[in-house]
């Protein structure tokens, strides 16, 4: 078992590596969407798993990166790459922004706000604000990728830019891990007393996992963006929040947990498209089994990651 | 001036018609370790929780080396070395021993927000530093067989010395402890003893309620007996346990207690 966890995300990688030269162009497009989904929901566990806020509204800050892309290329004519800064940097604001006046609402009421600002928020883009986001039918047409002047326009090099992007998600998640923010975020959703009583600004950290989660779904936003050449509003509505939100309770808090997330509740419905509607009822039965069976997801967070230098005597590990 | 390093002076704290706290006023010197006894229900925790900043106490002031701490935050009180511990056991129950001791750490510990994004050489050594620190304090209270466990599952006792080390990994000025020896057996208790000397000999001045009498009595160097919200004496181990105002207090009808 030991061995099947160290070696599970290397094979991964490798796996998703040479996957998109075995699958035909649409199960690629289903790859793609993979790879954005889980940026996404790993961007959403870190404010939902790791910091135990209830937040329904991830579709927000994902669709703001990539109406960032969109508007700027489309408009102010930018190349893609040069908008990813300001698709990471704008959601990553406005939720801290957003975050400041709402962290200390206890869980539920936390959701319904955040359920607020996502309703919100596509109600402003089909209202076509400023008249740069499109109205209901958004924004079409964008620019292909161009890296130093050459233009990627296959499948194939969206599917790897769509890797780059969870591979820079993992290495992100591994240091928040092991950093002084990640513990304390694991600390107040665990109990915020203890946490304020041992000198943690839970306020501070709560803004900071709403910041950081946000950037990352701006920057998978960008992706999906680039995927379709285009944005629309109902792509980042509240079911779509519903969705990342039920991942990662789904998934659980880890890495393994929100990738077997994503490939439950999105790749399978899609392998079983032939079924018709028929696919939403089995996916609705599983999803109530995986809550009976594992009520804090299919690969829960797991602890006891310490230097080794600290572990005596052995045998007492978790 | 003496050295007196935290002084509460006519502190009240209401809740809705109840005054929990009566005007109440102490000196805790460096040092010392000193006790806080009373009847269930007298305001032992609430005077705590007014000390770190948990609850704001309406009127008074609490005094630390010549600050107002008073309307603090917690976080703001412990970087200031006060640490408390809770009378029902607040450990991050998931996660391990090491890592409930490591949460100590975290106001000691360099590292900015943006350490949890990227990291540098600077926060790598900073992340040793303090998990050598947790060491000490595993060796201290004697957990290092149980560095890995999560808290949750451990017997009481244990997950006390847990709690301790937590709060001594901050590298306290003044430790409060909340009835550090409710639950524990004899023995267990007695190993506490050894261990609160330890901690002042350390030069750590200790705070706590305590139920256990004995226990007080021994390891005490001043007392503060309330009852009701209001001081009722105060002085040495001996001096309290001649004081008629706290024998009835103690041995008072029952009725007292129950109002």
């Amino acid at each position: 078992m030991e061995k099947l966890k160290r070696f599970s995300l290397p094979g991964f990688i490798l796996v998703m590596a040479v996957l998109p030269h075995l699958l035909d162009s649409s199960w690629q497009e289903v790859a793609i969407t993979f790879l954005v989904f889980s940026v996404v929901a790993l961007s959403q566990d870190i404010i939902l798993g790791k910091s135990g806020m209830f937040h329904m509204g991830q579709g927000l800050f994902f669709g703001m990166g990539a109406y960032a892309t969109a508007i700027l290329n489309n408009e102010f004519g930018w190349p893609i790459l040069a908008t990813i800064p300001v698709a990471i940097l704008v959601p990553a604001l406005i939720g801290i922004l957003l975050a400041g006046p709402i962290v200390h609402l206890r869980g539920d009421y936390l959701l319904v706000v955040t359920i607020g600002f996502n309703i919100v928020f596509v109600q402003v883009l089909q209202n076509n604000l400023g008249g740069v986001t499109g109205g209901p039918n958004g924004i079409f047409g964008l620019d292909s990728l161009s890296l130093l002047g050459v233009e990627l326009m296959s499948q194939l090099s969206v599917y790897y830019f769509a890797f780059a992007v969870l591979l820079l998600t993992f290495w992100v998640m591994r240091n928040l891990e092991g950093s002084k923010a990640g513990r304390a975020l694991h600390y107040l959703r665990e109990d915020q007393l203890a946490a304020e009583s041992i000198g943690i600004n839970t306020r501070v950290y709560k803004i900071f996992a709403f910041g950081l989660g946000a950037g990352l779904a701006g920057l998978a936003g960008t992706v999906f963006a680039v995927q379709y050449s285009a944005v629309s509003p109902e792509a980042f509505d509240f079911i779509q929040s519903v969705l990342f939100f039920s991942i990662v309770i789904v998934g659980g808090s880890s890495i393994p947990g929100v990738l077997l997330g994503v490939f439950v509740m999105f790749v399978v419905p899609e392998i079983f498209r032939e079924f018709a509607t028929w696919r939403y009822f089995i996916f609705g039965l599983a999803m109530i089994a995986a809550m009976i069976l594992r009520p804090r997801g299919i690969v829960p967070a797991t602890f006891g990651k310490i230097p080794k230098f600290l572990i005596k005597g052995g045998g007492h590990g978790a | 001036m003496a050295r007196n390093e935290l002084i509460l002076t006519d502190v009240t704290k209401r809740f809705g018609g109840l005054t929990a706290v009566d005007a109440l006023s102490l000196k805790v010197e460096s040092g010392q370790i000193y006790g806080i006894i009373g009847p269930n229900g007298a305001g032992k925790t609430t005077v705590f929780n007014c000390i770190t900043g948990i609850y704001k106490s309406e009127e008074g002031s609490v005094n630390w080396r010549g600050e107002e701490i008073r309307g603090m935050t917690p976080y703001q009180i412990v970087d200031r070395g006060i640490v408390r511990t809770f009378q029902t056991i607040r450990l991050f129950s998931q996660m391990s021993v090491a890592e409930n001791i490591m949460s100590g750490r975290h106001i000691k510990s360099r590292q900015s927000w943006w350490h949890g994004i990227i990291h540098t050489p600077g926060s790598r050594r900073d992340e040793l530093e303090n998990w050598k620190k947790v060491e000490e304090q595993l060796d201290f209270f004697r957990l290092g067989e149980y560095a890995a466990s999560p808290t949750g599952s451990l017997p009481y006792g244990i997950q006390r010395r847990v709690e301790m080390a937590r709060a001594m990994a901050v590298d306290p000025t003044l430790l409060i402890l909340d009835e550090p020896a409710a639950g524990l057996n004899d023995k267990e208790t007695l190993v506490l003893l050894e261990t609160i000397f330890k901690i002042r000999d350390k030069g750590v001045t200790v705070l706590l309620i305590e139920h256990d009498m004995d226990m007080v009595m021994e390891v005490t160097d001043y007392l503060t007996v309330i009852n009701f919200g209001k001081q009722i004496a105060e002085g040495t181990p001996e001096q309290i346990q001649k004081d008629s105002a706290v024998i009835e207090a103690y041995l008072g009808s029952e009725d007292d207690d129950d109002e």
